[in-house]
């Protein structure tokens, strides 16, 4: 009898996460190289082979995972020359305190020693893992559509090569974890690979890949399916109470 | 319910970008003025189940875990160095750069700021300054009696003083560039100051290997686009408002389990 109760429980819980997903989604949906997400529902356990005669078990509704869309955002063009963006399935790798990041998230600056960072002051790595060092006395730096960075250096004829920027792509995107700032870290025991087919945009931020519509919708979907969940509950509260009101009336 | 605080975020973040767009707009006849943009990044994220993690003691991993982001923080309000159309003035001490580079301004602190505006006067003692007073550096001096002042691309000045018959030069000015222009700080009276991120000045003549030449006659208007502003404006709005119906889902959805105990 409480199985209704117990089973619409687990899926109004869900229903709370993702609403919390889609405020995430839709807060987001200014930020820089951010890819929008969904909850991933499914019925536990999953459904057996009805064998007639057998009760069947009751299937409560559980989050598995979470579905993340890296489908490309939209390339805004901004005129900076430090602002990159991929066109492609890849992404910067950024070396921090905590180890090897990866971003897509191309808003770059130089620290006092004239090395390519993050906003936050991480080094922004090239294809050997060191960091990139322009020359503060040189010319506007200029990155070629496979990343690499060339400068004019006083005196000097011809452009100055600095370097390259590692892009890399991952096997499976599914298993790089979010660390905040537009940060991914990989959980994965396979190393990621170079990224010959993405291709950089100087001067350009890619936007987030966040559709208001879809959000907006899904916004409705999910209080209304809390909404009909709770009048479940109710309902099958209503019945255990006349249940208990009629069968324990004294005749 | 972390939605409720999420979209809050969200809102505050919105809240900003509505600033800078109206900044913008505020300065849109402004001499030299660069538009400005707000970008925001994610903020932290909670994870319920942490991708990678164990599921058993086989060693199966979680392929895709759950992780919950709990909304967006601003990550720096950007400059959008893009060159304009020079508006023609006829006024002999305005001055337009065609291409990069900035005027240096010695400021009363003895501190040099640089600044794309380029409409200066004359003060009392015939030196070249700003509109606030402050001098052009490398300092020019226009001689008494000077009937014309002539000011070349490459920034050559010479004056035309009564009853000479061949211009006087008094002066060459130099504009300086940096490597990274988004690096410098906005310090308000269209200057920037110099910061570790906008690296060291290169300073060299106008005209020469990859500074802009100087245009007299002329000043730069500012690089607002009145509408992709008003765009920018809309989107910023309809974007709060989405947010908004976050809070009021997040409500009803909190109202809805209050009314199921009555």
């Amino acid at each position: 009898m409480d199985n209704t109760l117990y089973v619409g429980v687990s899926r109004q819980m869900i229903l709370q996460r993702e609403l919390d997903v889609t405020a995430n989604n839709i807060a987001n949906s200014d930020t820089t190289g951010f890819k929008v997400e969904s909850l991933m529902t499914s019925p536990d356990p999953e459904s057996p082979p009805n064998v007639i005669g057998n009760p069947r078990p009751i299937q409560y509704a559980i989050d598995h995972g979470m579905a993340r869309d890296f489908s490309q955002g939209k390339l805004t063009q901004t005129g900076a020359p430090l602002d990159l963006a991929i066109d492609g399935q890849a992404f910067f790798t950024i070396t921090t305190a905590d180890g090897d990041r990866y971003t897509r998230d191309g808003r770059f600056t130089i620290d006092p020693q004239g090395r390519l960072t993050t906003q936050a002051g991480d080094l922004v790595q090239d294809a050997s893992g060191g960091a990139i060092t322009l020359n503060p006395q040189g010319g506007a730096p200029s990155v070629g559509r496979d990343g690499t960075v060339t400068q004019s250096i006083p005196g000097a004829t011809a452009e100055a090569v600095i370097g390259k920027i590692n892009v890399v792509r991952f096997d499976s995107l599914s298993s790089l974890s979010k660390q905040g700032a537009g940060l991914y870290a990989n959980t994965a025991s396979s190393a990621p690979q170079p990224a010959p087919d993405a291709y950089i945009h100087q001067g350009m931020l890619e936007t987030s890949n966040v559709q208001p519509i879809i959000q907006v919708t899904d916004l409705i979907r999910i209080t209304q399916a809390y909404q009909s969940i709770s009048n479940l509950i109710s309902s099958t509260s209503d019945l255990s109470n006349q249940s208990v009101q009629r069968l324990g009336a004294v005749q | 319910m972390m939605a409720l605080r999420t979209a809050a975020t969200g809102m505050a973040a919105q809240d900003l970008n509505v600033d800078v767009i109206s900044n913008n707009i505020a300065n849109m006849n402004t001499v030299g003025y660069k538009k400005q943009r707000a970008e925001f990044e994610d903020l932290l994220y909670q994870d319920i189940q942490r991708p990678g993690s164990q599921s058993s003691d086989t060693g199966t991993i979680v392929p895709t875990g759950i992780q919950v982001g709990a909304g967006v923080k601003t990550g720096a309000v950007y400059r959008i160095d893009t060159s304009t159309t020079p508006t023609q003035t006829g006024n002999q001490y305005d001055l337009a750069i065609n291409g990069t580079g900035y005027f240096q301004i010695l400021l009363p602190t003895g501190e040099t700021a640089y600044t794309r505006a380029g409409n200066f006067s004359v003060n009392a003692t015939g030196q070249l300054v700003t509109v606030d007073g402050y001098q052009v550096q490398p300092a020019i001096t226009i001689p008494q009696g000077t009937t014309s002042v002539n000011i070349s691309q490459t920034g050559l000045v010479q004056a035309s003083v009564a009853g000479a018959t061949t211009p006087t030069t008094v002066g060459q000015l130099t504009l300086a560039t940096f490597f990274n222009d988004a690096g410098l700080e906005a310090t308000g009276n269209n200057m920037f100051m110099q910061t570790a991120a906008s690296g060291t000045p290169t300073l060299g003549d106008p005209g020469a290997n990859g500074i802009g030449s100087v245009t007299q006659g002329y000043i730069e208007s500012s690089n607002v686009d009145p509408v992709s502003e008003i765009t920018a404006l809309i989107v910023a709005q309809r974007a709060y408002e989405m947010n908004s119906k976050v809070v009021t889902s997040a409500d009803q959805m909190l109202s809805t389990t209050n009314a199921m105990k009555q």
